[in-house]
């Protein structure tokens, strides 16, 4: 038994147009986020995220797998549980002749939530002195707090976020940062979807990261990032190019760089200032160079720039391929373990 | 309950609906005013002379009956030159006409309520049928086009309650707004007869007629609003519904008719729905077939048939449930993307 508050296991959605032809958005993709995680979900352009988003949330069909939110099978349940359970997806649009409150009250009449409660929500996301102007007056990032404000009407067990920083300026990135730590501190369970991988570092506990359709990395972003971690160092030396023979005759393994080396599998650095320094040759720099979650995505995703060469939007390598590697799953329990 | 309350404020605040009542009000004010202007009293002088007028012919119909009636007795007619006989006097009889001269037929410059109020109405029908239809469309198909009807999704995931609730305040708001439309519309060129013109006479016939007219145009109002709703629920967008009625008036009612009549089909305008609105709108529409008579070289020969209301309103409510039906099955299953 698991206490998942999303449970996705097998999903599989396929698109078909009579232009396009066949599309596999979604290829047997897993998710599984804990009660009061914030859980981040990360995957290039076209990976599927939004798709499983939709289908989790009853607004597309999903041709295979099991879902199930709050311990409802979604979508069959979804209406049991949907007044708990506040979400944005992509960026959501709004009629642009009516006001933020007067959009925030449709949704809080429809749905049964006390009219005063929007006054709050406008307050919580920044919009106080806002919500009487058009919509269609509003900024992108405004446009993306109204969006938030909605999905916080209901006062939600679990929210899902598809990327919620969305047209944010820098300020506003970190309101929304401490907005979803608010909430998670507040016992809310967080899901969220965004490009943006620094701010998932630094706000999700957990991680999943999709590509083609299919998951290939998942668990608390440390052990995720440790999963890649080669004990590397970067060195700088007074002699960089006779430290270089130095490290290699001792057996490391050594990349050199113009104005630095890169050594890596030394899992105590002190091997490496000992070893140059009883030969003479003195450490000016020595930095352990951890994995961010940048660098864990574009390993996984096989999405790394390359400079000249456009990638297109369906280029990530899919998992199993050697940039996609084998899928990590760190310190996650199967749906039905 | 919410849900329906919510709709109604939402449609009520559509910048189009507005839109579309401030046209009606303005159409319902210049007609009033032209009439007003262009209307007056009648002095007692006026309506004597009318109403003599009105019992001269009244009474040139019943002599022409009477010579009729004569010359098939075989009765002298003295002074019958210059008159056409029809071989069966009951073409003359005027108990058996539909209406017979009246004071009203020989005011000038007077606006007479019994004879121009069914004229009125139809123009008033003719406009809340392209208010319904224009409004069920844009009503929908902005909410699906702008995302609307996801963000109502994620609050009430119940897809066939959220799109029902739509069709019923349509259909609400539109009967309300045209039931108030019209019975303003009647009062107002009443009261414009008293004031400044004729009522003429009204009797009980006079007013169920108008009342029928009345009830069968709120009709065609309320399936006009149905169909163009389903419509633009199949095809996502307002301009489908629009495109597929204009499509359908070239195609069909325009290059169609042309193509049966090259073909010599009998009867084509039983294939055309203009005929089904003008048959349930009139109560019954009398069409000619010009293939009837083909084979007929001497005698007399009646081409023309009859529509009744009856199967008109078979169709007209057999093709908008239909639409509807259609609309509700394909809603319920596609992806929201």
């Amino acid at each position: 038994m698991t206490s998942g508050v999303i449970e996705i296991e097998g999903l599989r959605k396929t698109f078909h147009s009579l232009r396009r032809g066949r599309r596999v958005a979604v290829d047997g993709f897993d998710l599984l986020v804990e009660a009061g995680q914030v859980h981040g979900f990360l995957g290039p352009n076209g990976s599927g995220k939004t798709t499983t988003l939709r289908a989790l949330l009853g607004l597309v069909r999903a041709d295979d797998g099991r879902m199930r939110v709050l311990g409802a099978n979604a979508p069959e349940q979804l209406p049991q549980v949907a007044g708990r359970v506040g979400a944005i997806v992509e960026s959501p649009q709004f009629y642009g002749n009516f006001t933020g409150y007067r959009t925030l009250r449709l949704l809080a009449l429809a749905g049964g939530v006390p009219v005063a409660r929007v006054d709050e929500v406008l307050e919580q996301v920044g919009l106080a002195d806002r919500g009487d102007e058009r919509v269609k007056g509003y900024s992108l990032g405004m446009k993306q707090r109204l969006a938030v404000a909605s999905a916080l009407l209901k006062r939600p067990e679990l929210l899902i976020l598809d990327e919620p920083a969305n047209g944010l300026d820098p300020a506003g990135i970190r309101e929304m940062r401490d907005l979803v730590r608010a909430l998670a501190a507040n016992g809310v369970t967080v899901l969220l979807s965004s490009h943006i991988l620094a701010e998932i570092q630094l706000i999700c506990d957990h991680v999943t990261i999709i590509s083609q359709g299919r998951r290939v990395a998942a668990g608390p972003v440390a052990e995720v990032l440790a999963g890649f971690d080669h004990n590397e160092h970067l060195v700088r030396a007074d002699d960089l190019a006779r430290a270089e023979e130095l490290l290699l005759a001792a057996g490391l393994t050594v990349t050199g760089h113009p104005d630095h080396l890169v050594v890596s599998g030394v899992p105590d650095p002190t091997a490496v200032s000992r070893t140059l320094g009883e030969q003479g040759v003195w450490v000016r720099e020595l930095t352990p160079l951890r994995p961010d979650l940048e660098s864990v995505f574009l390993e996984l995703t096989g999405t790394p720039a390359h400079p000249g060469v456009p990638r297109q939007v369906d280029g990530s390598a899919p998992p199993g391929d050697p940039a996609g590697d084998q899928e990590i799953d760190l310190g996650m329990r199967g749906v039905d373990a | 309950m919410n849900l329906i309350r919510a709709e109604v404020e939402r449609l009520g605040a559509r910048r189009f609906v507005q839109l579309m009542i401030v046209l009606l009000m303005l159409a319902f004010g210049v007609t009033a005013a032209t009439t007003l202007a262009g209307s007056h009293q009648p002095s007692a002088v006026e309506l004597a002379e009318a109403q003599r007028q009105a019992a001269a012919n009244l009474r040139g119909l019943e002599l022409q009956h009477e010579r009729c009636l004569a010359r098939d007795r075989g009765e002298p007619l003295p002074d019958d030159e210059g008159f056409y006989l029809p071989p069966d006097c009951s073409e003359l009889d005027p108990a058996l006409r539909d209406r017979l001269p009246v004071a009203a037929d020989y005011l000038t410059g007077v606006f007479t309520f019994t004879r121009q109020a069914e004229p009125l109405l139809y123009f008033l029908v003719a406009y809340l049928v392209l208010f319904g239809f224009l409004v069920g469309a844009s009503y929908i198909g902005a909410d699906l086009n702008s995302g609307g009807v996801v963000n109502l999704l994620l609050w009430r995931p119940r897809r066939l309650t959220v799109l029902g609730a739509k069709l019923g305040t349509l259909l609400g708001a539109v009967l309300t707004v045209s039931v108030l439309a019209t019975l303003a519309y009647l009062v107002t060129f009443w009261v414009i007869a008293q004031v400044a013109g004729y009522p003429g006479p009204t009797n009980v016939a006079f007013w169920a007629e108008l009342g029928a007219i009345w009830g069968r145009g709120l009709t065609l109002v309320l399936l006009a609003a149905a169909t163009g709703f389903a419509i633009a629920t199949m095809g996502r967008h307002t301009a489908a519904a629009l495109g597929a009625v204009a499509a359908y008036l070239v195609v069909w009612e325009l290059g169609g008719r042309i193509v049966l009549q090259i073909l010599e089909v009998a009867r084509p305008d039983q294939l055309m729905l203009a005929s089904y609105v003008g048959a349930w709108l009139a109560g019954e529409v009398r069409f000619w077939d010009s293939t009837a008579c083909r084979t007929v070289t001497d005698g007399y020969c009646d081409g023309s048939y009859t529509l009744t209301w009856q199967p008109a309103l078979a169709v007209l409510l057999l093709l908008t449930a239909g639409l509807s039906a259609a609309a509700f099955a394909l809603f319920r299953r596609r992806d929201l993307i």
